[in-house]
């Protein structure tokens, strides 16, 4: 998947005047909090509008071909259709809020309930998923920077260009060629939620959630590798290993600090990409996840529904995203600086 | 290595273009009896479930497959190049604004994105590529930006623009020719992207309906069938894997970054 990253900005050369360093502070936590909302609002316009441009009636669907004029007018009141489009975006917004996403037109389920009742399956994917991520991306990317021009180095960075040349969904049927075809180990496809038990849950989840996780395990690694190598030649590492601390400090207690932001992000913009994976692998795995109810409701043209899941999706990714970016400025030395 | 990729994409740009005629059997042929059977010589690639042959599917899907790519690259294109020349030269307030949009989009999850707007404006090629293309509209809108960033100040700029040429000429003659190599690699990567997100698509069907080849609609229907053949899925994730490689290439090689 293509992502382009922001670089954290480099840091300031000369060190702003004292006085000012708590102001500058706060602005960053403001900006790091309010435009998670602003950018809320466009995509939740965006997706609202998507709706407004449907071509379909959704009375007309409902209704079939019988249907006389005036009972589609009545349909169309009924649902608030013939009100003003941003009256009609501000009132879908406002009872977003209050936890209405509306009815499907097809069912008159609210969507909302069919959403939270999805969401979990594709949560506790997703978080398995990153966790995977973090743990072999990091792994690998310490472990090549470390041994730089060495096999464990060639062999990531390897892996990890090949891994980006292959749609997401195939490494789902190699593990499932693997794994419950040739070797009869895992099952492949089904699903038990975690309230049933961690181990019978994780015979489920861990093939696709390995799946979805390689991709970004592979950019994290790169990343990781990449700025760590970097900081590695810096000077201050060099004082450190001069005053004798122990390596492992040096590389956790400094080296790493400086070197995780590319990777954070890195993390932070994988998490649409975990989440829009997720349909693909869903569907391979066949699992209860959003992935279901999204192409069931696109195949329907199931407009509130399709709006829901997406809006849903959306404030999910917003607010990873806004957690990664606070993530960095607590954690990188940069970051609490300025 | 360069040569090679040139090589790979001419092949697929060939097949592209005259797959149906190339394809040695008619790739929607169903034969039962054959269903499921390995690679012979009549049938190099095996048969898939229905007993049609892999190897002209394949042939016969790569120009929906290609073509898709192209579309939805050249629709980020539009959507992101201009955005991103207009956010440098139209004044802070466009530039909050569209930054702002573009930070909204890349929040927008891929596949989610795509299969909503194919089930609101209807499951069609177009509408699924217009989707994706959204989706890189941010890729090319920053790239364009962070390269035409520093010609807002370049002299030569100021220079024509204090001889009066008008703003659509500067950014059209002096600054389109420095942003265009950045803006032709991104568009080699991107379109690797594209490749990967048009099989996702076609694998869950959206876009494509399904007797009609793909090279995702190949693997979908190898998927329910991997206990009987499961060196299947190979091929076409092959397929799609070299293209995209070649693409890579293409995109990292040294003579196009040079010439930025």
């Amino acid at each position: 998947m293509t992502t382009l990253l922001e670089r954290p900005e480099a840091p300031p050369r000369a060190a702003p005047p004292a006085g000012d360093r708590p102001r500058r502070r706060r602005r960053r936590w403001i900006g790091a909090s309010v435009t998670p909302v602003v950018v809320f609002l466009f995509s939740s316009l965006i997706t609202f509008t998507l709706g407004a441009l449907s071509p379909s009636n959704p009375a007309a669907a409902v209704l079939g071909e019988t249907a006389t004029p005036a009972d589609i007018a009545r349909m169309n009141h009924e649902f608030g259709l013939d009100r003003p489009f941003l009256v009609q975006y501000a009132d879908w917004l406002a009872s977003a809020f209050t936890g209405d996403l509306g009815r499907s037109y097809f069912t008159t389920i609210p969507v909302a309930d069919s959403v939270f009742a999805a969401l979990p399956v594709d949560l506790a994917l997703a978080g398995l998923a990153v966790l995977l991520a973090v743990l072999l991306g990091g792994a690998a990317g310490i472990g090549a920077a470390l041994r730089r021009g060495g096999r464990l180095d060639r062999a990531v960075t390897f892996v990890a260009s090949a891994l980006g040349t292959l749609p997401p969904f195939v490494i789902g049927i190699g593990l499932i060629v693997v794994f419950s075809v040739l070797l009869k180990a895992l099952p492949a496809g089904g699903y038990v939620g975690p309230q049933h038990g961690l181990l019978p849950w994780l015979r489920f989840a861990i093939l696709p959630a390995l799946a979805l996780s390689l991709d970004i395990a592979a950019n994290i690694a790169r990343q990781l590798r990449t700025s760590l190598v970097a900081q590695l030649g810096e000077n201050y590492v060099t004082g450190a290993v001069v005053r004798g601390l122990g390596a492992r400090r040096v590389l956790f207690g400094h080296a790493l600090r400086n070197a995780i932001g590319p990777a954070l992000t890195v993390l932070g913009v994988g998490v649409p990409t975990v989440l829009g994976g997720a349909i693909v692998t869903e569907k391979i795995f066949n699992l209860p996840g959003l992935a279901q109810l999204t192409l069931q409701a696109a195949a329907q043209h199931d407009v509130p529904v399709i709006q829901g899941t997406l809006l849903v999706t959306i404030t999910v990714v917003l607010a990873c995203n806004t957690l990664v970016n606070l993530a960095l400025l607590r954690l990188t030395p940069q970051g609490r600086r300025s | 290595m360069r040569r090679l990729a040139l090589a790979l994409l001419a092949v697929v740009g060939l097949l592209a273009v005259a797959g149906h005629l190339i394809a040695p059997h008619d790739p929607l042929a169903q034969a039962p009896e054959l269903a499921l059977r390995g690679p012979s010589w009549v049938h190099p690639f095996g048969t898939d479930y229905l007993g049609r042959d892999v190897l002209s599917r394949l042939v016969a899907g790569t120009g929906t497959t290609v073509v898709a790519a192209v579309e939805s690259v050249g629709a980020g294109l539009l959507l992101g190049v201009l955005p991103g020349l207009a956010s440098l030269w139209f004044g802070r307030g466009v530039e909050w604004l569209l930054l702002r949009g573009s930070d909204a989009v890349m929040t927008l999850p891929f596949i989610v994105f795509a299969v909503a707007v194919t089930g609101i404006l209807g499951n069609g090629l177009t509408q699924a590529m217009l989707a994706i293309g959204v989706l890189f509209a941010p890729l090319f809108f920053r790239v364009t930006r962070a390269a035409g960033l520093a010609l807002t100040r370049a002299q030569y700029v100021e220079a024509a623009e204090l001889f009066g040429a008008s703003r659509w000429r500067v950014l059209r003659t002096h600054v389109w020719g420095k942003v265009a190599p950045t803006v032709a690699v991104t568009a080699a990567q991107a379109t690797g992207g594209a490749l990967l997100a048009v099989s996702s698509l076609t694998f869950l069907g959206i876009g494509v309906q399904p007797p009609a080849p793909t090279w995702g609609g190949v693997l979908a229907s190898d998927l329910g069938f991997l206990a009987q053949q499961p060196w299947a899925p190979v091929i076409p994730a092959a397929l799609i894997a070299l293209t995209v490689a070649a693409l890579n290439t293409l995109a990292d090689d040294r003579g196009l970054r040079a010439a930025r």
